[in-house]
């Protein structure tokens, strides 16, 4: 056996020790920061929790106690800024309570209509991608149309699926929806009047929703891609 | 019965904020997570801890998930044992017996159950059969109750060194048995 064998045959080892959790504290660190820095030490050990993990189909389900879901619940979300959530945390949070504050910024904007709708308002831009770049759409909008120009970079909807364009208001929890992406790489998505003003400082979405868009008003499907609005 | 695909997708959901995803999720998996919470730390006050600090990971690394290749219930299994298994070290000696803590719970088949049973091969099992009964029973004891080397030697009577070196044989038995 080559001495790389010896090396990987070692490596299997530890990762087999660490996922069964056989090392002591200082031992674990050790490799955790291994684990770290080496992908293919990762798939080591996904591989021997994959193997190990059929072990678990003996273990009897147990309902927890009711109290736990609203306890773990008040624990991430009863916060204004909850310390352990994803950054964006606020996003999707509220598809049926917080519309209150999409309903807000839409008053405003109808409350403001003169100083909002300019005729020669600013252009924005936005670059809604995915986190593991399968999909990139860049959005511009042109004032003088009122609509975004889309240019699809990367990424396509899945069979049989569309994709839906989003507008979230800053502050906003809940979006609002800008229509169905065209087929077409390139293509052109009008910007409701009383929406223009939620460019600034809102974020764009994409999600995968049926054809003809979301039948809820809400997205149904997963959101695969996010970008801030930027003012040119 | 909630599918792997559907897990999947909660999963994606609950890394873009979406906390509707994240009670949906609690519903379909949560029995089985605090199945085995209790059965790593044989004492129900801990393992509601346990299962709180799962969710709240659960919350925290959803976003990271797609790229580790995990399979979801793997993904959720795996981090439910190690939390309950770090709270088991940093304490010693279980307080209560498990087969009375096993007495509360319904063990009845629930979608959980039936999903993992379906989703996973029991080739782990016959991997383990190939191996000597002791070795195969140290390596379950390690994976489902969480025990040290020095608990397996004690276990059974050996010493920690002979325990060591049987676990790592053992593991490269089945790493050959799995990978065929």
């Amino acid at each position: 056996m080559s001495q790389a064998d010896d090396h990987n045959e070692d490596d299997l080892v530890l990762a087999g020790e660490y996922a069964l959790h056989l090392m002591d504290a200082d031992d674990r660190r050790a490799f955790d920061d291994r684990l770290t820095r080496e992908p293919a030490l990762r798939d080591l050990v996904r591989d021997w929790d994959e193997g190990f993990v059929s072990l678990a189909a003996q273990i009897a389900p147990v309902a927890p106690p009711r109290h736990l879901k609203s306890a773990i619940q008040k624990r991430l979300f009863d916060t204004p800024t909850p310390a352990g959530a994803p950054r964006r945390g606020w996003f999707l949070s509220g598809l049926f309570g917080a519309l209150t504050a999409a309903v807000l910024a839409l008053v405003m904007v109808v409350v403001l209509p003169e100083t909002r709708l300019a005729p020669t308002g600013p252009t924005y831009i936005a670059e809604v991608a995915a986190e593991d770049g399968s999909l990139l759409v860049q959005a511009r909008f042109d004032p003088a149309s009122n609509a975004l120009q889309i240019d699809r970079v990367t990424g396509n909807a899945l069979p049989g699926r569309v994709l839906e364009l989003w507008l979230i208001a800053d502050g906003a929890s809940a979006p609002v929806s800008l229509g169905v992406l065209p087929d077409g790489a390139a293509g052109i998505v009008p910007v409701p009047a009383e929406l223009v003003a939620a460019l600034a400082g809102g974020t764009l979405a994409i999600s995968d929703e049926p054809p003809g868009g979301s039948p809820t008003g809400q997205p149904t499907g997963a959101v695969l891609a996010v970008g801030a609005v930027t003012a040119l | 019965m909630t599918t792997t695909s559907e897990i999947e997708q909660m999963i994606s959901r609950i890394g873009l904020g979406d906390q509707s995803a994240f009670s949906a999720l609690y519903d379909a998996t949560s029995a089985k997570l605090f199945g085995v919470c209790i059965r790593i730390l044989n004492n129900r006050a801990e393992a509601e801890d346990a299962l709180q600090d799962a969710f709240v990971r659960i919350w925290q690394k959803a976003s990271s998930y797609a790229a580790n290749g995990y399979s979801p219930m793997t993904w959720l299994i795996t981090l439910t044992r190690n939390l309950a298994i770090d709270k088991l070290r940093a304490r010693k000696a279980p307080t209560e017996d498990i087969d009375d803590v096993l007495d509360l719970s319904d063990s009845g088949p629930t979608p959980e159950q039936a999903l993992v049973a379906a989703s996973e091969t029991a080739q782990i099992t016959s991997c383990l059969d190939e191996l000597d009964a002791d070795r195969a029973h140290a390596v379950r004891g390690a994976y489902l109750e969480g025990e040290t080397y020095q608990d397996l030697a004690d276990h059974h009577g050996v010493p920690l060194n002979t325990m060591r070196t049987w676990l790592r044989r053992s593991l490269i038995k089945l790493k050959e048995c799995l990978s065929r």
